[in-house]
């Protein structure tokens, strides 16, 4: 992921020691904060950036000295579990950051396989916490619930800009879809395909396939002949650049691409042989940034981390901001133990932060996005606001 | 119809021969130790690493595959002389440490490799029309080298004295040693080349698709099926059953659901077993190799 290779083994206890470090920094007033991550394993690319973010955040606020709570000062310490990207070690995990009963407040998690069942636990538990996979949408708002927060935007709020922009942009008129066999799959159908009938593309294909595929040519050969100039795809890395690849070898497949999920790493790759790219940046564009916030915080992220960006590091920015609000309101509230009253000031706020982002009553994030664009060989991106 | 049929057929062909190779190191070491390696598929993830390096050093895919099928020969040498020979009576013993080598060999292939997907750029790019059907160049190349390789080592088999030794090995361990055939330099001989299959495949593996440290699981599981399909310890037989999952897979994925597509390769080895209770080339309840 960086140019450094650096283990993740031994990133995963950095982490820790970093937590321990905060500790130690730290007066005799400290907020033990929980953090359930996949850092190593294949989610990885999502989990370790987003705990670097939160690692980052809190950092910061020691740094500063701390927050100040009716007159007393307080300071994070982080203790850190890696759920190494499966749902049974996400579980215990929780279960190891719930036997300590100072923990009340937890982050982390962007993979909905490990994700639902930690959700679930903390739920239980009435911890409140800030997650970021997708299928939290369906947890959010129902009752036992009303302690998470999902820090990434639902793809009905993402989607009702990114298609207007992406079918604009790259002038696509019939599109197929073409994702995963999961849950969040249908969920991305359902938001997208009537966004994309109502800007005028015609959807005449939508195909899942096995998830761990790694040969397309079968599914791929389905979309072809059908005078199709886009595919609306999804959702890794992975997975997308092995189908933008693939549609090149096979012949006869469209060239313009619409991504749910990830980086532009696998259209940039293959810009030669595409026509257009464009995807998602749930939270801020690194690679080409024009916002001196934006400018600022790359640096201090480097500076940090002693880590070069990578096509992911922007999922940093997951949880970063949302550490500031958590701890904005507990200032607020005059509390770092009550979480209830916490999580109602979070929602009330509007943080103007590297993101700018709010909350529903539900907990569900509402947040400015970028939009990286590839067209005519040229990188940008656009910034879609939420109001 | 006839044309994307035939297409189809191709696609199948073309990943079919992938998993004949990764099915053939399975099936010889088998045949021979009477184990199922499942540390085998960690020797073609590592192998797609040694190309992954050797092209992004800049020294070629050719120089990669040679690499990389010369350095897991020399890995699961090491592993038969340090670990497998010591299990060779126990075959409980001897799967229990290959899946543990599993374990250990994928994490620390995460640690070092990250777990981030890496791909390389294959020698051949891009699409070529054969007889009206739009075929990846790079997948008929991999087809040509499959073939090769897997026709290259049946040869080897059939017709070298050496290839006679690990014959007789699979028919009969204690007749081949009391005709005189070494056994230890046999067994050893075979690990090596089944390691190098290994290593070799997961260089065409790679130059088609994205390499992980977790990679293996798939090309592990397809190789167990394939050895079993083909009958334990066939050769021919896993090399005819891969080219028949890579067909069921095509057509399952293309004309039935391209989400149940593993479900194809069990169906078909389940059927096969109905029929063929040894495998399409197992006879007799013997090891044929």
């Amino acid at each position: 992921m960086t140019a450094s290779r650096s283990k993740n083994g031994l990133r995963a206890a950095a982490f820790v020691a970093a937590g321990f470090a905060m500790s130690a920094a730290a007066s005799a007033e400290t907020v033990k904060i929980g953090m359930v991550n996949s850092l190593t394993g294949p989610h990885a690319s999502f989990d370790l950036p987003a705990s670097e973010g939160i690692l980052m955040a809190f950092d910061e606020i020691n740094k500063k000295g701390g927050i100040t709570v009716k007159g007393k000062n307080y300071t994070f310490t982080v203790l850190s579990e890696d759920a190494q990207s499966k749902p049974e070690l996400a579980v215990s995990g929780a279960q190891k950051l719930l036997r300590d009963d100072d923990i009340k407040i937890v982050y982390g998690i962007l993979t909905s396989g490990p994700g639902m069942p930690a959700a679930t636990l903390f739920a239980k538990s009435d911890i409140l916490y800030f997650g970021g996979f997708t299928l939290m949408d369906t947890l959010l708002g129902k009752p036992g619930f009303e302690l998470a927060f999902r820090t990434l935007d639902a793809d009905a709020v993402v989607s009702k800009s990114f298609v207007p922009t992406g079918v604009k942009e790259l002038g696509i008129k019939k599109v197929g879809i073409l994702l995963p066999n999961e849950d969040v799959s249908r969920a991305i159908t359902a938001a997208y395909k009537p966004l994309l009938e109502s800007s005028g593309v015609s959807v005449p294909i939508v195909e899942y396939f096995q998830p761990d595929t790694a040969d397309f040519a079968p599914v791929l050969r389905k979309f072809q002949n059908m005078e199709l100039d886009g595919l609306l795809t999804g959702t890794n890395d992975a997975v997308v650049e092995a189908i933008v690849r693939q549609s090149t070898e096979l012949g006869n497949l469209p060239k313009k691409f619409l991504y749910r999920g990830g980086s532009g790493g696998p259209g940039i790759k293959y810009a030669k042989q595409i026509d257009g790219f464009a995807w998602q940046i749930l939270t801020r564009d690194l690679d080409y940034p024009s916002d001196p916030k934006v400018k600022e915080w790359i640096e201090r992220y480097k500076a940090f981390t002693k880590k070069d960006m990578s096509p992911n590091t922007y999922w940093a920015l997951t949880f970063y901001d949302t550490v500031f609000m958590m701890a904005n309101a507990m200032e607020q509230v005059g509390s770092v133990t009550d979480v209830k009253a916490i999580a109602e000031k979070v929602k009330s706020m509007r943080y103007d932060g590297v993101r700018t982002m709010r909350f529903d009553k539900d907990g569900r994030a509402q947040s400015d996005i970028d939009i990286g664009m590839l067209k005519d060989g040229k990188i940008s991106s656009v910034r879609a606001p939420f109001e | 119809m006839l044309l994307d049929i035939a297409q189809t057929a191709v696609d199948g062909l073309m990943v079919g021969g992938l998993y004949a190779t990764v099915a053939v190191g399975v099936t010889l070491v088998f045949g021979i130790m009477g184990i199922l390696n499942f540390a085998h598929g960690q020797l073609v993830m590592l192998g797609a690493y040694v190309a992954f390096y050797s092209v992004t050093a800049g020294w070629g895919f050719w120089p990669g595959l040679a690499l990389a099928a010369l350095s897991m020969a020399l890995f699961g040498l090491i592993l038969e002389r340090l670990i497998f020979r010591h299990t060779l009576t126990d075959h409980m013993a001897g799967l229990t440490v290959s899946l543990g080598i599993i374990m250990v060999v994928e994490n620390l292939a995460s640690a070092v490799f990250t777990p981030d997907p890496r791909t390389f750029d294959p020698p051949l790019a891009g699409s070529v029309q054969v007889a009206g059907m739009t075929l990846s160049a790079q997948r008929l190349l991999v087809l040509a080298l499959v073939l090769l390789l897997v026709g290259t080592f049946y040869l080897f088999l059939q017709k070298t004295r050496f290839g006679k030794a690990i014959r007789a090995m699979g028919q009969n361990r204690t007749g081949a040693a009391l005709v005189g055939v070494q056994i230890t330099h046999v067994t050893a001989a075979v690990f090596a080349i089944g390691s190098a299959m290994a290593g070799a495949a997961g260089v065409l593996y790679g130059s088609l698709f994205a390499i992980t440290p977790y990679m293996a699981a798939g090309p592990l599981m397809k190789g167990l099926i394939l050895t079993v399909l083909g009958g334990l310890g066939s050769v021919p037989g896993a090399v005819a059953a891969g080219f028949l999952l890579g067909l069921a897979e095509s057509f399952g994925a293309r004309y039935l659901s391209a989400s149940f597509r593993d479900g194809y390769g069990f169906i078909l080895m389940i059927v096969t077993l109905m029929y063929f209770p040894t495998g399409l080339f197992g006879a007799r309840g013997k090891a044929r190799v």
